[in-house]
């Protein structure tokens, strides 16, 4: 009885913890490509104008954000301003939460048919590897080691944690910005 | 609780063995088609493939409609929609595909066309675009590795883009998948072993990737089972009608298992090299299936280890320790490959291929950084890394 009581205030704090998650997201990810060559090298390949999603299906929450030239990512928000070139969409928003509470890895997502890609598998291939990066620097080492295939032996603490510091202070600065607009 | 979770799906009718040609009539009729057209290339008819296949509906008092033989090796949008213009031209109600990767995917995107309408098949490209059953389809193989009989897949090259144009959706599947020994018999050696490595690689990487389950694991060891065993007696007599047949199964049960648990940096590895160096693809998985190996030992010990019982038999399996099994099972597939050289020449390295320069290496390993088969390999892999292993495959 209490359990089902509970269950829509768990539901709820699921979709919440889900729309939080992909707002720091697609701000880290500007963040990250302001900073780290490596991103930089990879976005590069992408098409300039180039918009991709990540979202919850049917019609749940989302991330945008453009490829806007040199390496750099621009954030949307929720809102795409043209079609997106390539969406990596959950089936369930219940795998979203998988995912984006570090149970289950981006890739073994993948393997477990949880999400779909609608686009250029390449570029999708591409935008895992961005967000591993990502995920490497801002998540404590044991955390990210559970969100990654492989955590990187050539990342020493130093900058990781310089990296991390630069990335949530854009990422702090950004959501300010947001609110005050 | 387990965090393991997985998908499994093949609906298609499985007809194999002796005389199976002979029950093309009668699945056609069960599914109320009337007037197929068969899509199929030139070798496959110079080689006298067709013959069995007409006559068998023949007999039956199914006549063919259409035939088109004219399918090239790496189809294109355009051959799509002349095929489809032939189809409705001559009011065509089901399709055979006989042949090999080419045709069998060429079929399926004939299918779609004539299916859902229209003469852009560009329109059609991409995962889950497909949203109904398609018309009658059955693929007869005349090779005995791609396994594309059992994929919801096919890849046709857009000739005014120059992409290639990915098509993925279960209603690509066939309603059968014919498998007669009859088929493969006249495969020359070279194309036997080449093809053969590719369901062995197939079968090997699906158990030993990351979206590996117990369903598709099945069909794997059963598939490295029938190869390890038949693969040298078919290339020893071709002729070996029993020998084909386990090839030809095998190859069936590889594509199974592949499109249930996906593949990993062999693909990879091996469709950049078939892209940049026009290698065969089945020449490109027997070439890099050791070092992929190799490169991936200690993230797949486990697996790889137990398919040494496939690989070599209950003998060796149980005189090698356990610690040592997974190293076993590669030296297994090195000797296969030695074997295979002696037999026909399989190249084993990138530089016996004679097709690959050194200074494409680089080239291949950025290709192959972007290819969808990367993100199930069991161990992430860098640039470097896919350079190291293209390296030691160098020579």
């Amino acid at each position: 009885m209490l359990a089902k009581r509970i269950q829509p205030m768990v539901f709820q704090a699921r979709r919440l913890y889900v729309e939080l998650m992909f707002q720091v997201m697609g701000r880290a990810l500007q963040a990250v490509s302001e900073i780290d060559s490596a991103v930089q090298k990879e976005a590069r390949a992408l098409p300039d104008g180039f918009l991709f999603e990540m979202m919850v299906m049917p019609d749940g929450s989302r991330l945008i954000v453009e490829h806007t030239g040199n390496g750099r990512f621009h954030y949307h928000g929720d809102s795409a301003p043209r079609p997106v070139d390539l969406s990596i969409q959950f089936k369930h928003i219940a795998h979203a939460f998988l995912v984006l509470s570090f149970q289950e890895k981006t890739s073994v997502a993948f393997a477990n048919d949880r999400m779909l890609v609608d686009g250029d598998i390449s570029y999708a291939i591409r935008m895992t590897r961005v967000l591993n990066r990502l995920e490497t620097f801002i998540l404590p080492k044991l955390v990210a080691k559970r969100a990654v295939k492989e955590y990187p032996s050539n990342l020493h603490l130093p900058e990781k944690l310089l990296s991390a510091a630069r990335i949530y202070l854009k990422v702090a600065t950004h959501f300010v910005e947001t609110v005050r607009a | 609780m387990t965090n393991q979770y997985y998908e499994f799906f093949c609906p298609v009718k499985v007809i194999a063995g002796k005389a199976a040609l002979e029950h093309i009539p009668y699945e056609l009729t069960g599914l109320a088609a009337k007037r197929p057209m068969i899509v199929t290339d030139k070798g496959v008819r110079a080689a006298g493939l067709l013959d069995p296949v007409v006559a068998a509906c023949e007999e039956s008092g199914l006549e063919i409609i259409s035939i088109y033989d004219d399918v090239p090796p790496d189809s294109s949008t355009d051959v799509v929609r002349d095929i489809a213009g032939i189809y409705r031209s001559e009011k065509c109600d089901s399709i055979i595909a006989v042949g090999g990767g080419s045709a069998i995917d060429t079929a399926k995107a004939v299918n779609i066309l004539v299916s859902e309408g229209g003469d852009d098949i560009a329109a059609y490209s991409g995962a889950g675009v497909i949203k109904h059953p398609l018309k009658p389809f059955l693929v007869v193989p005349t090779t005995a590795g791609t396994g594309s009989e059992v994929t919801s897949v096919a890849v046709i090259t857009d000739t005014t883009k120059s992409v290639k144009l990915p098509f993925t959706s279960s209603f690509l599947l066939p309603n059968a998948a014919v498998i007669d020994p009859r088929m493969t018999l006249t495969l020359p050696p070279h194309i036997t072993a080449a093809t053969a490595m590719d369901a062995m690689t197939h079968a090997t990487e699906a158990f030993t990737c990351m979206a590996k389950n117990p369903l598709s694991d099945a069909y794997a060891t059963a598939a490295v089972k029938k190869i390890s065993t038949s693969l040298l007696q078919v290339m020893d007599n071709p002729k070996d009608s029993d020998g084909r047949l386990e090839l030809a199964q095998a190859s069936t049960m590889a594509g199974i298992a592949f499109s249930n648990s996906m593949v990993g940096l062999v693909h990879a590895l091996g469709h950049a090299t078939g892209a940049i160096c026009h290698l065969p693809h089945g020449l490109c998985m027997s070439l890099y299936l050791p070092y992929v190996l190799e490169y991936n030992l200690e993230s797949i010990r486990a697996p790889l280890g137990e398919l040494l019982l496939y690989l070599e038999g209950p003998d060796v399996y149980s005189a090698t320790p356990a610690s040592r099994r997974a190293e076993a099972s590669i030296s297994a597939l090195r000797k296969m490959r030695d074997e295979l050289h002696k037999r026909c020449k399989l190249p084993r390295t990138l530089k016996e291929t004679g097709s690959v320069e050194e200074h494409q290496l680089d080239t291949i390993a950025d290709m192959a950084m972007d290819d969808g088969a990367m993100m199930f390999n069991p161990k992430e892999v860098s640039l470097d890394d896919a350079r190291a292993v293209l390296k030691r495959a160098w020579a």
